[in-house]
Parts: C-alpha cells; sequence; structure tokens
C-alpha cells in the first residue's frame, strides 16, 4: 500500500509547477507582461549562451553528419558536397565501427549490472551499521573524485604482467598471472572491474540516500509478519528503492556507452581494437579529419543512448499505470 | 504541448535552413591539379612584424635565437609564440579555419599533405632555396602532389640501438648488414649473449608502422604511386617485409607486448631487450637508464643486402601562411634558418639535427661517432606520403600489423586488407 503512494507522489511532483501558466488575462495584464518581460532577461545570458555553445554546435553537429566534410575543407566548410545518409550506411558496413559497437555493449551489460549490484551490496551494508559510517562513506567515493587518468596509470601498474600488485599477489598461492592488458580476452573486462571499483561510490551515496527515505515501520511491520532478511529485501527494499534505481541505471549506463579515458590510458583501443569504444572510434575520426564521418557516428551514438535510457524508463518505470 | 511543437519546427526549419546554406555551394570540379610554386622573394632586408609559432623546446628557445636574425635585418620584428605539440595541429588548423594566422609556422611533417591541400599554407616561392641541399626524405615531406609547400627545417630518423657489451659477447664485432645478418645478430644476442629477447620490436598499436614500414621501405615497396594519387600498400616487397617483421615474433626473438613508458629503456639496460629501433632521443634515455657510451652502440639499419636500410625521417618543416599580410619577409625569415650556418647554431643551442646536409660537415656535429651514423642514416631515408589522408591509413597499417603479430591473419590477407581500406579511404590528393 504505502509503495505506491510514495512513488506516486514523487513522480506526480514536478508535473505541478507547469500548472498556473494558464491565466485567462495572458499578454494583457500588465503587470505579468513585466514579469514575462524581466523572466526573459534574467534567462537571457543562459538562452544566449546555450544557442551559441550548445544548441548551436549540436545542430552543425547533426548537418556535418550529412555531408562529406573533411579537414582539408576547413576555409571553406560549406564548399561541400551533402551526401544524405552515406556516412551512416558507411558507418553501419565498417567491420571496425560494429567491432567497437559490440565492445560497448559489452561495457555496458558487464559494467552497469556490476556497479548497480556493488553499489547497491555495499550501501545496504552501510545503512545497517552505525559506527565509522562516515569513514566508508567516504573511503569509497574517494575513487569518484580522483582524476580518471591518474587511476588508471595506477591500475596499469596493477594490472603489470611481471612485478604488478595483482600478479605478485596471484604467485603467492601459485598461480601464474596472465597479462592482463595484452590479451584480447582479458583486457575488456579488466577495464570494466576498475571503472566499477571507481564508479560505484557515486551511486552507493544515491541508494544511501534512498535507502533512507523507506520507512522503518514497514520494515519492522514485515519482520514482525515473520519475513525474513532476504524477504525483506526482496519484497520492501528492491521495489520502493525502484525510482532511485532507474536513475543509477541511466546515469550509469551514460556512462558506460560513453567509455572513453580508460581505454585511452591504459590499452590504447588495444590488444587488437580489443578495448576501442565508439568514443573512442569517433575521437579517432576527428583526429584524422573525417568530420563528417565523425559527427554521424556520435549521432549515432546519442540515438543509443536516447534508446537505452528510454528502454531503462519502460523496465524500471511506473509499473501500476495500465 | 503546443510550445513543444513550436520549438521543434524551429529546430527543423533551422536545419532545413542551414542545409540549404550547404546545398546552395557544392566542391569545385577543377580540384586537382598541382598548383605552382609561389613567386621569388626580392633581395634586400626583411622589415616588419614577423609572427613565429614552433613547438616545443624550438618554441622556447627559438625566440632568442631570432635576435642575431634582427641584428641583420634591423627592420624586422620577429615574435615567437611557443605552442604545445599536443595543441598545435588543432591550433594551426582552427587559425587556418578563421583565417586569423600568424605568418610562419613550425609544421610536423606528417601534417603537410594536409595543410598544403586545405591552402592553408603556400607553396614556397621559387628559387627560395635549393632542394638538393636538404636530405632527401625530408625535402620531399614537403612535396604535396608535386607542389613543395614548405622548407626542412630539423629533421629526426631511426636507427638500431644496440647492446654492445652483449653483441660482443656474443661474437659480433661489427653491426649486422643484411637481413640475414640481421636475423642471425639478434638470435646471438639471445643464444649467447644472454638477453632474454634479441630485440623490441612493436607488435602494432598507434605509431608501429615507424618501425614496420623501413623494413618495406628497404625492401623497395612504395605506399603511394608517383603522383600520390593512389596507395600501393599490397606490392610483393611490402609482403615480404612484413613477412620478416613477423618472423621476429614467431621465433621468439621479440615479445608482443604493449610497453608502459620506461619499460622498454629498463628493459634495454638489464638485458631483457638487447636492442630496439628508435630516434636520436633515444640517447640520452639510455643513458639515463644506466649504460654508458661503451655499453650500447647504434648503427644503421640494415637492408635486405647490405647496410644502409631506408629508415623513416621525421622532424619539422618551416611554411607560411596563405592569410599572412607579411609573406615576403616570412620567408626571408625562413630562408634565413634553412642557411647551413645557422642550422649549425641552432643545433649547438637546442640539439635539433639539421635538415642542410652541408651543416653537419663541420663544427661539433662531424665530431661526434654516434651523430655520424644517424647522419649517415638520413641519406637514406624516406617520409610518410604528404596526403592529408595518412595518418588515417598509418592506423590502418597498424591495426593490420598487429593481426598479423599478434593474432593469426595470414600477410597475404594483411596486406589485401590494407590495401582495400586504403583505396577506400582515398589519398585525398
Amino acid at each position: 500500500m504505502t509503495t505506491t503512494t510514495v512513488t506516486r507522489d514523487a513522480a506526480s511532483a514536478p508535473k505541478r509547477s507547469g500548472a498556473p501558466r494558464r491565466g485567462p488575462a495572458r499578454g494583457t495584464d500588465p503587470t505579468r507582461r513585466q514579469q514575462a518581460v524581466a523572466a526573459w532577461v534574467l534567462a537571457l545570458p543562459f538562452v544566449v549562451l546555450f544557442l551559441a555553445f550548445t544548441l548551436g554546435p549540436v545542430l552543425a553537429g547533426l548537418g556535418m553528419s550529412f555531408t562529406d566534410l573533411k579537414r582539408v575543407d576547413i576555409r571553406n566548410p560549406f564548399a561541400v558536397d551533402i551526401v544524405g545518409l552515406d556516412n551512416y550506411t558507411k558507418l553501419i558496413q565498417d567491420p571496425l565501427f560494429r567491432k567497437v559497437t559490440l565492445n560497448t555493449l559489452l561495457y555496458l551489460v558487464l559494467g552497469v549490472p556490476l556497479t548497480m549490484m556493488v553499489a547497491l551490496a555495499i550501501a545496504v551494508g552501510l545503512n545497517r551499521i552505525t559506527r565509522l559510517k562516515g569513514f566508508f562513506r567516504v573511503g569509497y567515493y574517494l575513487p569518484v573524485v580522483t582524476s580518471i587518468v591518474a587511476i588508471s596509470v595506477v591500475w596499469k601498474f596493477l594490472y603489470r604482467e611481471n612485478g604488478g600488485l595483482l600478479n605478485s599477489l596471484l604467485d603467492l598461492v601459485g598461480i601464474d598471472g596472465p597479462a592482463w592488458l595484452d590479451s584480447t580476452a582479458l583486457a575488456l573486462p579488466s577495464l570494466v572491474v576498475m571503472s566499477v571499483w571507481r564508479n560505484f561510490g557515486a551511486l552507493m551515496v544515491i541508494f544511501l540516500a534512498g535507502l533512507q527515505t523507506i520507512p522503518q515501520e514497514v520494515n519492522e511491520a514485515a519482520e514482525v509478519d515473520g519475513a525474513t532478511g532476504w524477504g525483506r529485501f526482496r519484497h520492501i527494499t528492491l521495489p520502493m528503492l525502484r525510482p532511485t534505481l532507474l536513475f543509477g541505471a541511466v546515469i550509469t549506463g551514460i556512462g558506460y556507452l560513453q567509455f572513453f579515458e580508460e581505454a585511452v590510458v591504459m590499452t590504447k583501443g588495444g590488444p587488437l581494437d580489443s578495448t576501442r569504444s565508439v568514443t573512442f572510434f569517433t575521437f579517432d575520426q576527428f583526429g584524422y579529419g573525417n568530420y563528417g564521418y565523425a559527427a554521424a557516428a556520435s549521432y549515432l551514438l546519442f540515438l543509443a543512448i536516447v534508446a537505452l535510457t528510454y528502454l531503462q524508463f519502460r523496465w524500471l518505470g511506473e509499473r501500476d499505470s495500465k | 504541448m503546443k510550445r513543444n511543437r513550436s520549438i521543434a519546427t524551429r529546430a527543423l526549419a533551422l536545419v532545413a535552413i542551414s542545409s540549404l546554406a550547404l546545398t546552395a555551394c557544392g566542391r569545385d570540379a577543377d580540384d586537382s591539379g598541382a598548383e605552382g610554386q609561389g613567386e621569388a622573394v626580392s633581395e634586400g632586408e626583411a622589415s616588419g612584424e614577423i609572427e613565429v609559432w614552433a613547438m616545443g623546446t624550438e618554441g622556447e628557445m627559438l625566440g632568442d635565437f631570432s635576435q642575431s636574425f634582427m641584428d641583420e635585418n634591423p627592420d624586422a620584428d620577429v615574435k615567437v609564440t611557443a605552442v604545445p605539440w599536443d595543441a598545435a595541429h588543432d591550433k594551426i588548423a582552427n587559425a587556418i579555419a578563421s583565417g586569423e594566422t600568424p605568418d610562419v609556422t613550425l609544421v610536423g611533417s606528417t601534417w603537410m599533405g594536409e595543410f598544403g591541400q586545405s591552402g592553408g599554407i603556400d607553396p614556397i616561392p621559387e628559387g627560395l632555396v635549393d632542394g638538393g641541399d636538404f636530405f632527401e626524405g625530408a625535402w620531399g615531406s614537403n612535396d604535396v602532389g608535386g607542389t613543395v609547400y614548405g622548407v626542412p627545417w630539423y629533421v629526426e630518423t631511426r636507427v638500431l640501438y644496440y647492446r654492445k657489451d652483449l653483441a660482443e659477447k656474443a661474437g659480433w664485432n661489427e653491426p649486422p648488414q643484411s637481413w640475414d645478418d640481421f636475423k642471425q645478430f639478434t638470435k646471438d644476442l639471445m643464444d649467447k649473449g644472454g638477453a632474454e629477447y634479441g630485440i623490441s620490436l612493436p607488435p602494432g598499436g598507434t605509431g608501429s608502422w615507424q618501425t614496420m614500414m623501413p623494413f618495406a621501405w628497404s625492401n623497395g615497396a612504395s605506399l603511394t604511386n608517383e603522383d600520390g594519387t593512389e596507395y600501393t600498400l599490397d606490392s610483393p616487397e611490402m609482403a615480404e617485409a612484413l613477412e620478416y617483421y613477423k618472423s621476429f615474433f614467431d621465433e621468439g626473438i621479440t615479445v608482443a607486448k604493449t610497453m608502459d613508458a620506461g619499460e622498454l629503456e629498463s628493459g634495454f639496460a638489464d638485458g631483457t631487450y638487447a636492442s630496439f629501433i628508435s630516434g636520436p632521443w633515444h640517447a640520452g634515455l639510455v643513458e639515463e637508464a644506466g649504460l654508458s657510451k661503451d655499453e650500447y652502440g647504434v648503427a644503421l639499419l640494415p637492408g635486405p643486402e647490405g647496410s644502409p636500410g631506408t629508415s623513416f625521417v621525421g622532424g619539422g618543416n618551416l611554411a607560411v601562411f596563405a592569410d599572412s599580410d607579411n609573406k615576403e619577409n616570412a620567408w626571408k625569415y625562413v630562408q634565413w634558418l634553412s642557411d647551413p650556418e645557422t642550422q649549425q647554431g641552432f643545433y649547438d643551442e637546442v640539439g635539433d639535427l639539421p635538415a642542410v646536409q652541408s651543416a653537419w660537415d663541420s663544427g661539433k656535429l662531424a665530431d661526434d661517432p654516434q651523430l655520424q651514423i644517424f647522419g649517415e642514416q638520413l641519406a637514406s631515408t624516406q617520409a610518410p606520403p604528404s596526403v592529408p589522408t595518412w595518418e588515417e591509413v598509418a592506423g590502418v597499417v597498424d591495426s593490420e600489423t598487429e593481426k598479423v603479430t599478434r593474432g593469426d591473419l595470414s600477410v597475404e590477407d594483411a596486406i589485401a586488407s590494407m590495401q582495400e581500406q586504403a583505396s577506400a579511404i582515398g589519398t585525398g590528393l
């Protein structure tokens, strides 16, 4: 019972703000008009910057993706040919683009569930303890605020074949560790493990906040009714946490779809392109000066992000609105 | 709802308008054909303000170094801006796009094709310098489809670094000359010299072509046809060279491993890798890692039948922007920088290897036996083709090479795949 009311309230809250706009005397009331002018004046700096530096380039990029713009055209960028969807069809046929798409999907399906599970497990654990809570929270959050490049460099040493920490530990138990980053099979999972370690802290903080909104009474009532710990987690915590989980899934998903820096620093996309992601591919294409082609690749990634987010909303979003 | 729709409509309209603006123009049909060289510069002293962009150490040192030019030409005022190498390419590209350029810039030798073809830099004036004075490979990097767009300033090339002490232990008092020799040499360094690997060769990854292609060039392969309009990667010479390169991996003489920074030097010093192929900067790094000049040596790259093979030449060229408003004097400055005496002076101050051959005949450079090896190698070098798409094709060469050394792609398939991709990309000329 309580479950539904809580989530409904949360969901309907943002809609309310849209209501008062429809006044009867719209546009005629001088006070209202003054307010409107003031609002626009106040919003103007943002609107101008947004149009000039966000929407403009975004639309220019979209336009670019339909042309054969290359870097030798920089002096007269408008003297290019419109090629329609050619860049997109070429991308879909490009074996390297297919490979990086597959890699990116692997990052996504390995990374998102793992990050969320680790974050949730630790959040649930931290929610129970009372002492040293702040210490652990800061500790787990620390990787998030550390520079990704610094982390990648350090992890590169951990993964080293000879003398790396990981292989030295394996050595102690008599296992001859592999060359983690030099193997086409292990390099990508190794990078995923590192990003899980780096990213779960942010989700953990969000999940922890979500957990604290679950009323104590519900849990207590269930306990009185004889529910086991797992049963309470499964039937109370998870459903009540669903909006938080959705948010977590969306931002982690977007993050993994844009996987880039870790691969640049640690493997440079190798060995044999096994860690190259779509963003990395786009970066390379911009570097080669194939601006049209690279823009098309960015838009495909953008569409993938929109599609993923839509699916996540379908799966994890409200289910009771039939 | 209505509001949303009107925003969407406006956005669509904007796209439509911008695509209309784009359709209004199209590519010019007469894009091909070499441009002629520029008109000769006049005699006499230079004057006016000459703005120069230079990268790295050169950028820091050039300002003071140019004082003697200003002493000779009192009316001229040289202003040097140091630009970091990382940002240099984009900065030049942006300057060209906006038309707000300085007068002279240092250009990485692999960028010449792109900037030359875009029209952002001018062809060099008739009779400014004599191309024959420069190392052939370095001069070649300025030649974009038959027009010369810049003047070589400094150069670097790749030679063989090897552990002299291990080689002597293995019975080699002279470096190897031919490919057969070279293979035996690296094997002996392992079997008799005690090294773990005879040589370190990059299995693939960005820039590995700079080590792989010298084998192909030495064997007579060429990356493009004569006028740079088509890639010719699938030659039998290329296949033979790649096969030879691959054999070092197959026979365990080298290892398919991506090196971390510093790993090669420390591995060279502790005897893990008994040799490698690299440029002049590695002498300092190797000595920093603890080796003395008696313990390591440099040698010419072996060719299939004998030394020297054909190595890679890189470095920096000087170019003048098409939008410069002081071109005549800018070229005079470039002319001064490529004078043998100036080149020697710059070597003394900065350590950049001169691109002018006669600068090597006297002074400090002539007395240094190690540097003389570089000088000798420079006479037998090739630059990558100066075409706008080379870096992209280089990426293809790198990744197909990796499939051969690390994966199980056959040399024939790799070469065919390189050619297919390169043809699809085109040279861009």
